[in-house]
């Protein structure tokens, strides 16, 4: 397999600039939809190992776990990490009856993730010009074996964290890119930047 | 061709405008129509075609249009979108149609107006397997979880037949001790009375004689005193009776030890009558704070009588001598309480004591035969085991739970009426070690 190159200085900023950007626009279009403010955090970029990885997603007993994965001109897979605390007030702004059944829960989780991970996805993609599709999201319950027994060693990952002004809720949105990927998008940043 | 094609499709695909008008649907929903709005479905909101989840669809299609964004949506979280009958309308079990739903944003080429396209899958038949799947695996864990309280049951009580089989020999053992004891015990006992009755004949002859020595010549009273001397009589006077009176305590003492190994082997029965329960305790309360002063007494029970059958002698004796020990437990300051309920066809009794407990190792053979922590002389071990065989054989529980420096409960319970089999007669009660093998009857 290839090896993973990190992105050299200007790369990386390149991508951060750009991902603020689609975050930003992101977090917009989820305050349209349930008419709050959102606020986000700088963007982290990192290579990690499958371990790092686990560690960096799971926090504690009190989150949901979704998973998602993108096809196209560039492959791979965006995690989401969602506070329990707090949801009910999201769940009140995207106009949601209570109390809310488990399954309630779940559609909302998953929502928010596709909504979120999709406008993210979607502003990266635009501005690298790149298509890309989101697939269906998914719950997961990370699990640190599994983690161990992935078969790739680096991956790239862009970890962002969305806060609800309103409620304690907040959310982190991880994009993983597999090898392919993190070629072509190197190759598309020099682009931009030559 | 294309139009066919999408017609055809085994998906609903379904598109609408941004006032959810339909503008197009393929067979796969027209089908499901009501036969009457195939002809002019145009122009109709598409909750209107479809009432059902009309406020989630609503949702659903403004967010798309909001975010130019697909959306998606699970069977498992939202079955039923759309009010369709199940694929299988004969045979499947099924009656509704369980569906995953996309959603996404496309645009009318010619006019460039926002539509959103919808996609619906019939699930139903991956939703029953998975549904019959999950039965079974709920049924599995609770199978699973059947036989593990079995297993625990089962461990349970093993070690109560390992217990009770203990009790059984030792008791048996106790018994035929006591008897071959009681024997010598009671001709030394016997014994002792009377030579304590000649012992003080003799020292009132000895006394007699001195007192009349002024009334003897000078030489005969002179060999009487060197004689009284060279004897020690002072001290042997004095010694004696102490001598006598210290064996027939340690001889006391010995017949009590005997008499507890034969309440332990239960052979003193009265036979089975009806005790009331609150009698017995507040007849113990009574008898125990005399002896015991320090620990205060408490006495709980909502009625004035409970009464069970049994035998008085050792139901009496069990209870004394957990109460003993709850007494026994309490050095400076605390409380003894005895609770006394009625549940019905079983009678529970509580004795709680405020007292030093009992450290964990030690918990688990406070019931063993002879085991004792008080200093060599002061107990014997066999006060809480007397307590087991009498309540094991008016099939009742004990139960013992302590935590050091905080107290101990035990907890006794007793049906009211014994079933016939084992207490028909006071003789069952006394022979427990007939149920025994018979070789152990002469180990």
């Amino acid at each position: 397999m290839s090896i993973v190159l990190p992105l050299d200085e200007e790369q990386r900023d390149a991508l951060q600039e750009l991902l603020n950007i689609s975050m930003g626009q992101a977090a917009n279009s989820l305050a349209q939809l349930i008419e709050t403010k959102i606020d986000i955090s700088i963007p982290k970029i990192s290579a990690v190992t499958p371990g790092q990885l686990y560690s960096l997603l799971f926090e504690t007993e009190d989150s949901f776990y979704t998973r998602q994965s993108f096809l196209g001109d560039v492959h791979g897979e965006v995690m989401s990490v969602l506070s329990r605390a707090g949801l009910t007030e999201v769940a009140a702004l995207m106009d949601y009856d209570d109390p809310l059944s488990k399954e309630d829960i779940q559609e909302i989780i998953l929502e928010l993730c596709n909504i979120l991970a999709g406008a993210c996805l979607a502003g990266l993609s635009d501005q690298l010009e790149l298509t890309t599709n989101l697939n269906m999201p998914t719950l997961f319950q990370p699990d640190k074996s599994n983690f161990d027994d992935l078969k790739w060693q680096h991956s790239l990952v862009m970890e962002v964290q969305f806060v609800i002004a309103i409620s304690s809720f907040s959310m982190r949105v991880v994009f993983c890119l597999d090898d392919e990927s993190l070629a072509r998008i190197k190759d598309t940043l020099d682009e931009l930047l030559a | 061709m294309f139009e066919q094609l999408v017609g055809k499709l085994p998906v609903g695909i379904g598109v609408v405008d941004e006032n959810f008008n339909v503008i197009y649907l393929n067979d796969f929903f027209l089908d499901r129509l009501p036969y009457e709005l195939r002809q002019n479905y145009k122009e109709t909101p598409v909750t209107e075609l479809f009432q059902g989840e009309g406020k989630f669809l609503k949702r659903r299609l403004k967010s798309v249009f909001v975010l130019q964004h697909p959306s998606f949506s699970y069977w498992e979280q939202r079955p039923h979108i759309f009010p369709f009958k199940s694929s299988r309308p004969i045979t499947g079990e099924e009656t509704q149609m369980y569906q995953n739903m996309e959603i996404l944003p496309v645009k009318d080429k010619a006019t460039g107006k926002k539509l959103a396209c919808i996609f619906l899958q019939d699930v139903t038949a991956q939703a029953s397997y998975f549904r019959a799947q999950q039965k079974l695996s709920e049924a599995l864990k609770k199978e699973h979880e059947a036989q593990r309280k079995l297993i625990r049951k089962l461990d349970t009580a093993q070690s109560q037949l390992i217990q009770a089989e203990k009790m059984a020999s030792t008791g048996q053992l106790a018994a035929g001790i006591a008897h071959e004891i009681n024997n010598p015990i009671g001709f030394v006992n016997a014994n002792l009375n009377t030579l304590a009755q000649y012992a003080s004949h003799l020292i009132s002859i000895c006394d007699g004689v001195y007192s009349y020595l002024e009334n003897f010549n000078d030489e005969l009273r002179e060999q009487i005193e060197a004689l009284y001397q060279s004897n020690h009589y002072d001290l042997l006077k004095d010694d004696i009776t102490e001598l006598i009176e210290e064996s027939t305590d340690g001889l006391t003492r010995v017949k009590d030890i005997v008499e507890n190994l034969k309440n332990f082997s239960l052979e003193n029965s009265e036979g089975v009558q009806t005790v009331d329960i609150c009698t017995v305790c507040n007849q113990l309360i009574t008898l125990i704070s005399a002896q015991y002063s320090v620990p205060q007494y408490k006495f709980d029970c909502e009625l004035e009588k409970v009464e069970v059958m049994g035998n008085p002698g050792p139901l009496k004796q069990a209870l004394m001598n957990i109460m003993i020990n709850a007494a026994q437990a309490i050095h400076t300051k605390g409380v003894v309480k005895l609770s006394v309920r009625d549940s019905g066809d079983k009678v529970t009794i509580k004795i709680l004591d405020s007292g030093c407990g009992i450290p964990a190792q030690n918990l688990k053979r406070v019931f063993e035969p002879f085991f004792t922590t008080k200093p060599e002389g002061q107990g014997q071990g066999l006060g809480l085991s007397v307590a087991y065989t009498a309540i094991e054989q008016h099939q009742g529980k004990i139960s013992i739970s302590s935590k050091e420096a905080k107290g101990t409960v035990v907890e006794i319970s007793i049906p009211k009426q014994p079933s016939n089999a084992s207490s028909a007669t006071s003789e069952d009660l006394s022979i427990p070690s007939e149920a025994l093998p018979t070789d152990t009857q002469h180990a």
